[in-house]
């Protein structure tokens, strides 16, 4: 009788994990689906393209070469004009190759990269110090501190956003590309400090501070404390605070939106799409296609981390 | 080799005072025990003297430097922990060898260190395992390992042996004995473990409430402790506190008068007035049955004592009993073949008694040795 239940349990169990599988998966297989489709295909429900399709890959990868632009007649018979100097000629025809037609993947893909990884770097170090005193120096103001710095991300990006770029502009740092670059390296920065230096934070109070007597008792300062013990032991912590902050780099659209505006060269991945989405050359398989390609590293990320964050790596040090 | 003296220690936590005027020695090479229960300062005391705790008032010395402000990693001191505190992510060999790689040492000296300890621990097979992968016991020779590789002027011991069973503690105290006598390093011992106290300690400091009661080599606190909890904190089991009355050649109880030893007698011009209430203190381990004392008529004689167990432990007997309405506890000879509720008459040597105020609890014929 008992085994029976156990079974129905078990099947229904099944059921639902695979119902929430799908309706979470849905989206991701439909993006998929759909960047592989040729236009043909589009309105076809089905998720298995009838052709597979793989030039906007191709494209976005640059593998392939955009075509030339399509000129009107007209505009050709301009063209033809001997006064014309060579680079009137190649204005003209820029308009037609206008950027929106384009998608430099890799040029993003490098531009995220760089922003998202150099935010998570620089987030982390502070949050290992920071993390570090709230867990285990008792200082006056600690707690408003510790408190404080979590009130901060209470409040929106979206309510943050025109002063901050008001304080970009008054500062100057707005007007030229590196400082907008900056700018944004630091609201990042900013940004994803209070959830790390919570994470951080209890991951340290979890490790005995016996542990840390000891190794100071073995000759070694706080900083040697932190390096040789502290740091190698929260391994597991340390890879999954740079992947959040990795991951909220990587996915901003909002601050990025607005600093990167006008500097086409730096536009980070979410931005690139955004423009793709808008441009005349909004074909879905691109769209889509640029997604999947976008989606790639926030996956390997998470894959990683998930080989990494068994955890436990303080066991066995003590008895308890 | 280096020499430790605590001077006017008082540490306090907040309002709360758990130390108070903490004065102690421990001269070079040699053992010093600190003793007693939970919660009395012993382990600030020790975390004190590591620098892992700030003193409040007094002065920490060492070689005949006070060491108040030095930061605990520039005292040269190895501490064994009572949870081992061994790093987790480093093998057994890494754990051990930590401090002196630190300090930079040679290779060849770290080699021969690590041999010299490993093979003093029994810990050569070990040498590539994590912690995780070790037994209490191990795992706790790991961490003495730690410590004695350096060349360290002074051992603290928090407690080491506290978590491992009965078996394996008396193992490991002859070993921390047999380390000591290899290295003979200054060592600060605490313990709650009266056993290891007596056996461990060159010396043994009994502390109560943050204070140090008596301090002086085993024997000396075994035979002549200065007060009533010194008295029944040391020794298994501990000694019998019986309600009495001191008069000049004899001491009253429950209506019993058993005469006073010579020593006794002499002593006795220090105490005041005839009658005296006072707490009569005999260990259980210096009672004989009066059939198999040794012939002695110099002992004394407490009568008719009711047994009510008898509890044999091999090697001797341990009877509870009651003279009158007070409870006693005696362990026998072997072949004393008492039964529960019979009578019996106990012998004991009264030099071995002792006679503590019932107000002070002090022992009226010790001096006391605080200093």
């Amino acid at each position: 009788m008992t085994d029976r239940k156990t079974i129905t349990r078990k099947i229904l169990l099944a059921l639902a994990v695979c119902a929430v599988l799908l309706f979470c998966l849905f989206p991701f297989v439909q993006i998929l689906s759909t960047s592989l489709k040729h236009q043909f295909d589009w309105g076809n429900p089905s998720l298995i393209p009838i052709k597979f399709n793989l030039e906007a890959y191709k494209e976005l990868l640059g593998i392939t070469k955009a075509e030339e632009p399509v000129v009107p007649e007209t505009v050709k018979a301009l063209l033809d004009n001997p006064l014309l100097t060579e680079e009137k000629k190649e204005e003209i025809l820029n308009r037609y190759r206008s950027t929106g037609d384009i998608f430099p993947y890799p040029r993003y893909f490098l531009n995220s990269l760089l922003l998202s990884a150099s935010a998570a770097s620089v987030s982390l170090l502070l949050a290992v110090f920071g993390a570090y005193s709230f867990s285990r120096l008792r200082f006056k103001g600690r707690k408003i501190v510790q408190r404080g710095v979590l009130f901060t991300y209470m409040i929106g990006g979206v309510m943050l956003m025109v002063p901050l770029y008001q304080l970009g502009v008054k500062t100057g740092l707005a007007k030229s590309t590196w400082g907008s670059l900056l700018s944004l390296l630091l609201i990042y920065i900013i940004q994803t400090l209070p959830v790390s230096l919570y994470m951080l934070g209890n991951y340290f109070r979890s490790i005995p501070y016996s542990i840390e007597e000891a190794a100071v008792m073995d000759g070694c300062s706080r900083l040697g404390v932190i390096y040789l013990v502290i740091l190698p032991l929260s391994a597991p912590m340390l890879m999954t605070v740079f992947i959040y902050c990795f991951i909220i780099a990587w996915n901003d659209y909002l601050f990025a939106s607005i600093f990167l505006k006008q500097f086409h060269d730096f536009y980070t991945i979410p931005l690139g799409l955004q423009s793709l989405f808008v441009s005349k050359n909004a074909i879905w398989d691109r769209i889509m296609s640029a997604s999947v390609l976008t989606l790639v590293p926030v996956l390997l990320c998470f894959s990683f981390a998930m080989r990494h964050l068994t955890g436990g790596l303080s066991e066995g040090g003590l008895k308890e | 080799m280096a020499n430790l003296k605590l001077r006017n220690i008082s540490k306090s936590f907040g309002d709360i005072e758990v130390l108070h005027n903490i004065n102690m020695e421990a001269k070079e090479r040699e053992f010093v025990v600190l003793v007693g229960p939970s919660g009395c300062g012993k382990t600030t005391t020790l975390r004190l003297i590591a620098g892992l705790e700030d003193a409040s008032s007094g002065e920490v010395i060492i070689n005949d430097r006070v060491v108040n402000m030095v930061e605990p990693h520039h005292r040269n001191i190895a501490m064994v922990f009572q949870n081992y505190a061994l790093y987790p992510h480093k093998n057994v060999k890494e754990n051990i060898i930590f401090s002196l790689k630190r300090t930079g040492a040679p290779k060849e000296l770290i080699d021969t260190r690590l041999e010299k300890a490993s093979r003093l621990l029994e810990l050569q097979d070990l040498l590539h395992r994590k912690p995780a992968q070790l037994s209490g016991g191990q795992k706790q020779r790991v961490a003495m390992g730690r410590a004695i590789v350096r060349d360290a002027d002074l051992f603290l011991f928090d407690e080491p042996l506290s978590n491992l069973d009965a078996k394996l503690r008396h193992q490991m105290r002859s070993e921390i004995r047999r380390v000591h006598r290899e290295y003979g390093t200054t060592s600060i011992y605490v313990t709650h473990d009266q056993l290891e106290a007596m056996t461990l300690g060159d010396r043994v400091v009994v502390m109560r409430d943050g204070r140090i009661e008596q301090q002086g080599s085993p024997m000396d606190i075994y035979l002549k402790p200065s007060n009533i909890f010194v008295a029944t904190f040391i020794g298994a089991p501990s000694m019998n506190m019986l309600d009495a009355r001191l008069f000049r050649d004899y001491v009253e109880l429950e209506g019993r008068k058993i005469p006073l030893g010579k020593r006794i007698e002499e002593d006795l011009i220090r105490i005041p007035g005839e009658g005296k209430e006072v707490k009569l203190g005999i260990r259980p381990d210096f009672f004989q049955d009066e059939h198999y004392s040794d012939g002695r008529t110099t002992l004394s004689r407490i009568e008719d004592v009711k047994i009510d167990l008898v509890e044999p432990l091999g090697f001797d007997i341990e009877i509870d009993s009651k003279v009158g309405t007070q409870p006693l506890k005696a362990r026998l000879d072997i072949r004393t073949s008492v039964k529960e509720g019979e009578n019996i008459n106990l012998c004991f040597d009264m030099d071995r008694a002792h006679f503590f105020d019932i107000n002070t609890e002090e022992n009226l014929f010790v001096l006391p040795l605080k200093p």
